[in-house]
């Protein structure tokens, strides 16, 4: 989280809040922060910890995103729906 | 549904809403209904009973505002007050409960950090789908709202009745649960998950 950190070129290996930290970069992914393109580049830089959760729960959302969202809806469903409905009118 | 009654729709207004603004999230529907309750015959009824309850409450819809986070409140109210009971579903978990329990515990970053990014892309589907089914239904459900449906915090507090503070916590708690899921399955395929840690 601190922003003050030297930029020596490489990643510092600890990061002094993870908590915080990995919240932000959530909040980021999850699209939910303002100015999040510089606060982003400026921590995947910096610091280690943040870069490898940052691209792990990309890569989470990803797999999840195309693996469990095609579920097949059985065909005779819509028409089912559409015909109650045509029954209550 | 409690919010005040708007002017009424006419006959073909309805129909126009229903066509143009309910039905096309008929896929969406039913794989949240399907994750909530691992039953394709209770999935297709939660859908059906959702779409007849939009219809008929079709007035208390404002027309232009987020059609797809108004129907997934239905059907998330109607899967607890209806189909829970019989969902075939582990015992009900009270995530009031859970989330103390889990909130009181100091995150373990440790488990976070060496699951490789690597690994999770290799998952094959019914892996990483076992792993979102074998969470708590309050877990799970805010994992399929925001990364399967990518709705925002702010739909996500409306859908589930909860403040966005909650949407968040239960969000951070659900993703390290699932963390620890696919962690498992890293160590069952052989990834090392033990390799350099970084904290």
């Amino acid at each position: 989280m601190d922003m003050n950190e030297e930029t020596s070129g490489a990643r510092k290996l600890r990061c002094d809040d993870t908590s915080k930290c990995f919240e932000l970069l959530e909040s980021i992914l999850d699209g939910e922060m303002d100015n999040s393109k510089e606060v982003l580049k400026d921590k995947l830089a910096k610091c280690q910890p943040c870069f490898e959760h940052y691209h792990l729960e990309q890569a989470i959302r990803d797999v999840l995103k195309t693996k469990c969202t095609k579920h097949e809806v059985p065909t005779e469903l819509a028409d089912c729906i559409r015909q109650k409905i045509q029954d209550i009118k | 549904m409690s919010e005040v009654q708007r002017r009424k729709y006419s006959q073909e207004e309805k129909n126009t809403i229903f066509d143009g603004e309910f039905m096309p999230h008929i896929d969406s529907m039913y794989n949240f209904a399907y994750r909530l309750t691992f039953d394709e015959d209770d999935a297709k009824d939660l859908v059906q009973d959702t779409y007849l309850k939009a219809y008929r409450f079709v007035n208390s819809f404002e027309q232009g505002t987020n059609a797809k986070a108004w129907l997934f409140r239905i059907l998330k109210n109607s899967f607890i007050n209806e189909y829970r009971k019989k969902s075939k579903q582990p015992a009900k978990v009270d995530y009031q409960e859970v989330e103390t329990y889990y909130n009181s515990d100091d995150v373990q970053y440790q488990s976070t950090s060496d699951l490789r990014a690597e690994s999770v892309k290799d998952m094959l589907g019914d892996e990483i789908s076992n792993a979102l089914n074998s969470l708590a239904v309050d877990f799970r459900t805010v994992i399929i709202l925001c990364d399967l449906e990518g709705f925002t915090y702010e739909e996500m507090a409306k859908i589930l009745d909860i403040p966005i503070g909650t949407v968040r916590s239960r969000l951070h708690r659900a993703r390290n649960l699932l963390k620890e899921k696919l962690k498992g399955y890293a160590q069952n395929m052989g990834y090392d998950t033990d390799e350099e840690e970084a904290i």
